[in-house]
C-alpha cells in the first residue's frame, strides 16, 4: 500500500523471462508467485488457456503468457512459475520460464513502447531499461524490460464465452 | 464520502426492503383476522424503522408520508382505533403507497402520488377514535377513549365533551417524553385548557426587522414548546426570498399562562403577522401531543417530533415486545462475502480432512482420532451452510401485494393460501426464485383463473384460490403454485403451438408435453391466450430462470379443476450432490438429480443412425446418446470400444432422456461448487469446477447445456423448447 507512495514517482515491478525475453508487471497487481502444477484443462477455450487451478479454494484460470503473446509456448521445467495477479478484480495465473528480481523503477524512465507488431493493442504498455544483478556474479548489464499492460491480458476480454 | 453515503443508502434500502416485507406480512395477517399486539406492534416497528431511516436520509416525501401512516398505526397500537377489515384495508393501500415512496426514494420510481392514502388515513384517524369498543383482556388497560388529535384544534375546544383528565395515564412513560417545563405544568391542577398559538410571521413583520426565534423565546420562557412547524407554503429553494417569511409555527402553553403575556410576546410582529391564540382541549397523552401532525414535510421539525415521540415509543415498543419475547430470536446483519469466504475455508478443511484419511492408515486414523475430526469438519460445514439459509417467507412476502394489484387490474377475485413458509432454503436460491414466482403467480391469475361470473357458472365459489407452498424433500425445495382455475386448454396450446411452428403439425404428444409446451420459448402467453396483454408474461422466463438454479418446473393441470406449476430447486446453490465420472482420464461432476440410471452396454446396444448420431436400446426404448469426450474435444480414447464405456441416464428438461457415454464412475459425493466465472467465464457445458479431496479440480456437467445441443443434433421433435 504504501510502497506507491514513495517517492511519487517510484513503481516496483516483478521481472521474469519469457524465452529470453525480460518482461515485468507491476508489483501492485501481484497476488502471489507459485510453483507450477498442472492446471485441470478445461474444454471450449482458446489454447493459450492452460485450464483451472485451485489457489485456497478459488478456481482461478492459468494462462500459458508466452503463447498468449504469440510466442513458441514455453515448456515446463524446474524454474517455471505461475505469477498469480489480479486484473480488474479476476485473478488470473500466467505461467512464466522464470521469475528474475523486484526492482524499482521511476515512472518517467518508462518509454512508449513503439507501435508493436501484436494483433491487437497495447499489450505492452511500455519499455524501461534496469541495471539487472547477473546470477553468475559477473558486472551488472542493462536491460530492457517489457512491461506488460495486465488490463490489455485480461482473459474475458477476448473471448467469446457465447461461442 | 459519496461511496460510504451509498453504502450507508443501500443498507437502509435493505432494511426498507425488510420493514416492507415485515409489514406486509403482519398486514396480510391481520386481514386475515390476527390482530394481535404482536402482529400490530410488529407492523409498527417496521413502519417506524423506515420512517426513522427516510428522515436521517432526508427523503422528506418518505418520511411525512411513513410518518402519517406511523400515526395511524399508533393509534391502533395503543387500541384507540380498533383494526377493523376496512381500517386494515386502509393501511394495506397505505403501504403500497409507502412501498411506493420507498421506490422513488431509491430513484427507480416516481414519487407516488398519496393524497387519497393521506385522505383515508385522516379519515379514520378522524371517524374511528372514541368508537373503539372495550380493549381485549390480554392488554394492561388503555386510557380512556381520547379526542383524535386532528380534532383537537383551537377552534372547537372540547367537542366531545370529555373532563381533562391528567391521571390515567398510567401506560406511558410521561416522564421520558414531557418536556421538563412542562412538568411543572403537569404538576400544576389542571384547571383550564392548554393554549394552542399559532405564529405565522408575515413578511411586513420580517422587512421590519423583528425576529420570530424571539417571538418563540419568549413564549418558551412562558412554559410554551413548539409542538409543530407547517412549511407548507415553503417554496422550492430556487424561489425562496431571503427576506421573506413561509413558515408557521404552533406553539402549546400550559394552560395557566396568562392570555395577556402570550400576546405581549407578538408585541413586535403584530398585526399583519398570523397569530392564532385559542385554548384546546388537553391531551391525555403527551405522547399523542409529540406525535402530532405537521402540516408540511419539513425535516427538522420532524426530526424534532421523532426525537420527542421516540423515548415513548421505544418504550411501548419494549413494553411491546416482553409480551412477545418468544417471537424473533436475535439476528446479526453479516456480509455474505464473509460468509461465502467462511464457506470456502470450510470446504478447504473438508478436503484437507479427506487428503488425510488418503494418506493415513486406517490404524494411524483411529490414533489421531480422524473420524472424530471429520464428523466434526462436516458439522462445522453444515452449520456454516445453514448461516446462509433464510425462510422462504421473504420471496413469498412479495406476494400479496402482488395480489392486490393483480385483482384490481383483473376484478378476479383471489385468496391466498400459503403453506410452509418457514422452509429455509440458501440466500442466493430465495433471491433468484422471486422472478419466476412473480410470473408464476401472474400467469395463475391472467391465465389460471376464472373471472367470478364465469367460476360461478362453472358451479365454483366466486373467489378463487391460489395456494402457494414450499416444502423441503431431501436435497432439494419444492415451491408449489396452484390455482383451482380452468386448467391448461390443451387443444388451444396445441394449436397455437402448431401455428408457431414449434411442434410439426401431426406431432403426438402425451398431455404433459402439452403442458410444457407453454414453457416454449416463442409461446408468449400473454399476447396468445390470455386477454390481458402487453405483459409479456413469457413462461419461457421461468423455466430458463429456474433451471438457471439447477432446478426444473413440472407443470400439471385438470381441466376445470386448476393447474399447478411446481419449481424443483436445489437446497443450496453452494453444494451439490454428484457423481465423480472420467472421460478421458480427466475427473467431471455429474450432478446426481439430473441421473436416471447407469448402464454397462452389451455390444450392438449402441449403435448409429447417422455418422455422428447413436442411439442405446433400453427395453425396447431408443434414447440418443452423447459422446461426452467428443462434446469436449477431449480426443484421447476415440477408437476404445462403446461397450467397454457407460452410459448414464440422465433426465433433462429440454430433451428428455438422454444417455451420455462416460469412461468410469469414480465416486459418488457432495461437492462444493465454484464458479468459474468468477475469475474467467462460463463455459457451456460447464456448470462450475469444485475442488476434489486431492486438491485437484473436477468440472461440473451442466447437463442441460449438453443434452441440449444433444437435441439440436438430432432434430428432436422438441427442437424449439432446446433453443
Amino acid at each position: 500500500m504504501t510502497e506507491q507512495e514513495t517517492p511519487a514517482d517510484e513503481i516496483k515491478i516483478v521481472t521474469f523471462t519469457l524465452g529470453a525475453r525480460h518482461f515485468g508487471i507491476d508489483m501492485r497487481s501481484l497476488i502471489e508467485i507459485r510453483e507450477w502444477s498442472e492446471p485441470t484443462p478445461l474444454p471450449s477455450v482458446p489454447g493459450y488457456i492452460l485450464g483451472v487451478t485451485n489457489l485456497r479454494g478459488t478456481v482461478v484460470p492459468v494462462v500459458g503468457l508466452a503463447e498468449r503473446l504469440g510466442w513458441t509456448p514455453s515448456t515446463i521445467h524446474a524454474r517455471s512459475c505461475v505469477l498469480v495477479v489480479n486484473i480488474a478484480g479476476k485473478q488470473a495465473g500466467f505461467l512464466v520460464d522464470e521469475v528474475d528480481d523486484i526492482v524499482a523503477i521511476q515512472e518517467s524512465a518508462i518509454q512508449p513502447a513503439p507501435d508493436v507488431e501484436l494483433q491487437e493493442v497495447n499489450v505492452i504498455s511500455g519499455l524501461v531499461q534496469i541495471t539487472a544483478r547477473a546470477r553468475d556474479g559477473s558486472e551488472p548489464k542493462p536491460q530492457m524490460v517489457l512491461l506488460l499492460d495486465l488490463d490489455a491480458l485480461a482473459i474475458t476480454r477476448h473471448l467469446d464465452m457465447a461461442a | 464520502m459519496s461511496d460510504d453515503m451509498d453504502d450507508i443508502q443501500a443498507i437502509f434500502f435493505e432494511e426498507c426492503a425488510e420493514g416492507l416485507a415485515a409489514a406486509e406480512q403482519g398486514l396480510s395477517a391481520m386481514q386475515a383476522g390476527d390482530v394481535s399486539p404482536a402482529t400490530i406492534a410488529a407492523v409498527f416497528r417496521a413502519v417506524h424503522s423506515i420512517k426513522g431511516g427516510a428522515g436521517a436520509f432526508g427523503h422528506v416525501a418518505l418520511t411525512a408520508f411513513a410518518h402519517k401512516f406511523e400515526n395511524l398505526l399508533d393509534e391502533v397500537r395503543a387500541e384507540r382505533i380498533a383494526p377493523t377489515p376496512p381500517t386494515v384495508g386502509v393501511m394495506l393501500s397505505a403501504l403500497d403507497i409507502l412501498s411506493d415512496h420507498v421506490a422513488a426514494s431509491q430513484g427507480s420510481a416516481t414519487t407516488p402520488d398519496d393524497a387519497a392514502s393521506l385522505a383515508a388515513i385522516q379519515a379514520v384517524l378522524n371517524g374511528e377514535a372514541g368508537t373503539v369498543p372495550a380493549s381485549p383482556p390480554s392488554l394492561s388497560p388503555s386510557p380512556a377513549p381520547v379526542a383524535p388529535v386532528e380534532a383537537a384544534q383551537p377552534a372547537d375546544a372540547d367537542p366531545f365533551g370529555f373532563e381533562p383528565v391528567s391521571v390515567a395515564v398510567d401506560d406511558f412513560d410521561l416522564g421520558a417524553i414531557m418536556a421538563p417545563a412542562e412538568q411543572d405544568a403537569e404538576a400544576e391542577p389542571v384547571g383550564e385548557p392548554d393554549w394552542r398559538v399559532e405564529f405565522g410571521p408575515s413578511r411586513e413583520a420580517m422587512a421590519g426587522g423583528s425576529e420570530p426565534m424571539l417571538v418563540i423565546r419568549e413564549l418558551e420562557d412562558l412554559g410554551g414548546r413548539v409542538v409543530a412547524v407547517d412549511c407548507s407554503s415553503l417554496p422550492a429553494l430556487r424561489d425562496v426570498e431571503p427576506e421573506d417569511a413561509y413558515l408557521r409555527w404552533t406553539i402549546q402553553l400550559p394552560g395557566w399562562t396568562r392570555e395577556d403575556s402570550i400576546q405581549e410576546a407578538f408585541d413586535f410582529v403584530a398585526p399583519d403577522s398570523h397569530i392564532a391564540i385559542a385554548r384546546f382541549e388537553t391531551e391525555r397523552t403527551p405522547a399523542t401531543t409529540a406525535s402530532e401532525e405537521p402540516r408540511g414535510g419539513d425535516a427538522r421539525a420532524l426530526i424534532g417530533q421523532i426525537e420527542a415521540a421516540a423515548p415513548g415509543i421505544a418504550a411501548a415498543a419494549q413494553a411491546a415486545e416482553t409480551r412477545v419475547t418468544d417471537s424473533a430470536s436475535q439476528t446479526i446483519r453479516v456480509d455474505l462475502h464473509k460468509l461465502d469466504n467462511l464457506l470456502n475455508l470450510v470446504g478447504e478443511l473438508v478436503i484437507r480432512n479427506s487428503i488425510l484419511s488418503d494418506r493415513l492408515s486406517a490404524k494411524d486414523q483411529e490414533r489421531v482420532e480422524l473420524p472424530e475430526l471429520a464428523r466434526l469438519t462436516r458439522e462445522i460445514q453444515d452449520n456454516v451452510m445453514s448461516l446462509r439459509a433464510q425462510p422462504i417467507k421473504q420471496a413469498f412476502s412479495r406476494v400479496p401485494r402482488m395480489l392486490r394489484d393483480l385483482m384490481a387490474e383483473t376484478g378476479k377475485q383471489v385468496t391466498l393460501q400459503t403453506f410452509g413458509e418457514t422452509t429455509e432454503v440458501d440466500k442466493g436460491v430465495i433471491e433468484k426464485i422471486g422472478d419466476p414466482l412473480t410470473h408464476l403467480i401472474r400467469n395463475a391469475v391472467d391465465h389460471g383463473l376464472e373471472s367470478p361470473e364465469e367460476r360461478l357458472r362453472a358451479g365454483k365459489s366466486a373467489e378463487g384460490t391460489i395456494r402457494l407452498s414450499a416444502e423441503q424433500k431431501g436435497a432439494r425445495i419444492i415451491v408449489t403454485v396452484a390455482d383451482d382455475g380452468r386448467g391448461i386448454d390443451r387443444a388451444r396450446v396445441r394449436a397455437k403451438a402448431i401455428e408457431k411452428g414449434i411442434i410439426p403439425a401431426d406431432a403426438a404428444l402425451s398431455d404433459e408435453e402439452i403442458d410444457q409446451l407453454i414453457c416454449a420459448p416463442g409461446f408468449s402467453t400473454a399476447a396468445t391466450i390470455s386477454n390481458i396483454s402487453g405483459r409479456g408474461v413469457g413462461m419461457d422466463v421461468v423455466r430458463s430462470n429456474v433451471e438457471a438454479l439447477g432446478g426444473r418446473v413440472e407443470i400439471s393441470s385438470t381441466p376445470g379443476k386448476g393447474t399447478s406449476f411446481t419449481l424443483v430447486l436445489p437446497l443450496t446453490l453452494a453444494i451439490l450432490d454428484g457423481m465423480v465420472v472420467r472421460l478421458a482420464g480427466q475427473r467431471f461432476v455429474l450432478p446426481l438429480a439430473t441421473v436416471v440410471e447407469a448402464i454397462r452396454p452389451e455390444p450392438g446396444q449402441v449403435s448409429a443412425t447417422t455418422p455422428d448420431n447413436e442411439v442405446i436400446e433400453i427395453r425396447g426404448e431408443y434414447l440418443p446418446v452423447r459422446r461426452l469426450t467428443e462434446v469436449f474435444g477431449l480426443h484421447a480414447n476415440e477408437d476404445r470400444p462403446v461397450h467397454e464405456s457407460l452410459v448414464i441416464i440422465v433426465e433433462s428438461e429440454s430433451a428428455g432422456r438422454v444417455g451420455l457415454l462416460v469412461d468410469t464412475i469414480d465416486d459418488r459425493r457432495e461437492v462444493v461448487i465454484k464458479s468459474l466465472e468468477q475469475n474467467l467465464h462460463p463455459i457451456r457445458g460447464l456448470g462450475g469446477a469444485t475442488i476434489l479431496g486431492d486438491g485437484s479440480i473436477a468440472l461440473i456437467l451442466d447437463v442441460e447445456a449438453l443434452v441440449a445441443s444433444a437435441a439440436s443434433h438430432n432434430r428432436n421433435l422438441m427442437r424449439g423448447l432446446a433453443a
